[in-house]
């Protein structure tokens, strides 16, 4: 069973001539337990590839194990799954927010609510969802020829390995797009130990940063864009 | 030639369409937990991440021959099930107040957290993980970390590690057996 199992850690990484795979196939299909264990591969990776979060621990009194009893036995792939809850949930700045009124609250809400602005959202949340998941999963994404000269606020720029900017401990690298996702304030997200940030320009395009990277020091970028 | 994760996707997917089922779950079972936690965060609740989660399965099937390989195949599952999450909030009878209704608010809305117990099982938990593989024998790390975190393949850490690929294999094997079994044993209760 151990062999059984070896080879289907070999196969979830993809290192299985074509013989085995078909093999293999036949052999996970016919049971449970060898297609929990591919679950339970990928639980492990994501979990490893992570690494730690920003999520904060709510009720550090509430026991682990206990936390985990609520839920594990209902279906144990559902709660792995929640051990994965992150690709994260950091913040949003709304810069208006501070001198927006009720009236102009409810107004917005009455026109974000009309067929055609969810239409429009609709296919804006797509768009940034491919985004997104493009920064994550693809290492080609962000190494797109550098737009923006950075070293007036201080950073400085390596070619060598797909256009990565650099300060102190700060190490970034940077896109822009032409279309604004429908976004008109800076949202950004967690994702293991780099920050995404979308930034909408004045000029109706998005900046995108991805790295290791502050908030603050996104901001000043966006400044710098919008000079 | 290099195989990685995203290779045998294809393979799978491939098959899968020639209808082998077994293939499909090998897909399924993959993607599941990160589907779930997808939906998850929107829908706030186990039962309705659950039934969403199948619905996306089962449309990939159905869509399966529509799929491309423009993007990495869990983008497009992505995709799917944030569509049915997207629908599912709007339709009647769901309480809006209880969920997101877009990504962006989705995304953005920590609060929504705070009634949440897996934000609190999710930080532990990784953290607990994290330190178990720390200490994992040094030759299982090695193999396992160059595999997972640096996604080398067997061949490169084969040389790396100056090992058999054999024993790179076996190694990285037993280093995820040992972390199945950790999380088993301390991070699930059998109450």
């Amino acid at each position: 069973m151990n062999e059984i199992n070896e080879k289907l850690s070999a196969l979830y990484d993809g290192e299985l001539n074509a013989a085995e795979v078909d093999e293999l196939i036949d052999i996970i299909s016919k049971e449970k337990r060898l297609q929990k264990q591919i679950s339970m591969y990928s639980l492990i990776g994501a979990a490893v590839s992570q690494q730690s979060t920003n999520v904060t621990a709510l009720d550090p009194k509430k026991n682990i194990k206990n936390a985990f009893s609520n839920i594990w036995f209902s279906n144990a792939l559902t709660a792995a799954a929640s051990v994965l809850l992150t690709l994260t949930f950091v913040n949003n700045v709304d810069f208006s927010r501070m001198d927006i009124n009720t009236n102009s609250s409810k107004q917005i809400s009455s026109a974000i609510n009309s067929k055609e602005a969810k239409n429009i959202a609709e296919k804006s949340n797509e768009y940034l969802a491919d985004h997104i998941m493009n920064i994550i999963n693809d290492p080609n994404y962000m190494s797109s020829k550098n737009p923006l000269d950075l070293q007036n606020v201080g950073y400085k720029s390596n070619s060598d390995n797909g256009y990565i900017h650099s300060k102190g401990n700060e190490r970034f690298q940077l896109r822009i797009e032409n279309k604004n996702f429908g976004i008109k304030q800076i949202r950004y997200w967690k994702h293991g130990n780099k920050m995404i940030y979308l930034v909408p320009l004045n000029d109706g395009r998005v900046l995108t940063l991805y790295g290791n990277i502050s908030l603050s020091s996104a901001l000043s970028i966006a400044e710098s864009a919008n000079k | 030639m290099k195989k990685n994760s995203d290779d045998i996707d294809s393979v799978l997917i491939e098959k899968a369409r020639n209808g082998n089922k077994g293939a499909f779950s090998i897909l399924v079972n993959k993607y599941y937990p990160r589907v779930y936690a997808t939906l998850f965060s929107f829908t706030k609740s186990k039962e309705d991440s659950e039934d969403l989660s199948q619905q996306t399965f089962i449309k990939v099937w159905q869509q399966l021959e529509s799929f491309r390989g423009d993007s990495a195949f869990f983008t497009w599952v992505y995709r799917i099930a944030i569509n049915l999450a997207k629908n599912f909030v709007a339709s009647s009878g769901y309480k809006k107040q209880k969920i997101n209704t877009s990504i962006e608010q989705a995304e953005i809305d920590i609060s929504s957290f705070e009634d949440i117990e897996s934000a609190v099982i999710h930080k532990q938990s990784l953290k607990e993980i994290k330190n178990f593989i720390n200490t994992l024998p040094e030759s299982l790390k090695t193999a396992f970390t160059l595999r997972e975190v640096e996604g080398r393949s067997y061949e490169d850490i084969s040389v790396i590690t100056d090992t058999p690929i054999g024993t790179v294999r076996s190694r990285i094997f037993r280093a995820r057996e040992s972390i199945i079994d950790f999380m088993q044993k301390e991070l699930i209760t059998n109450e």
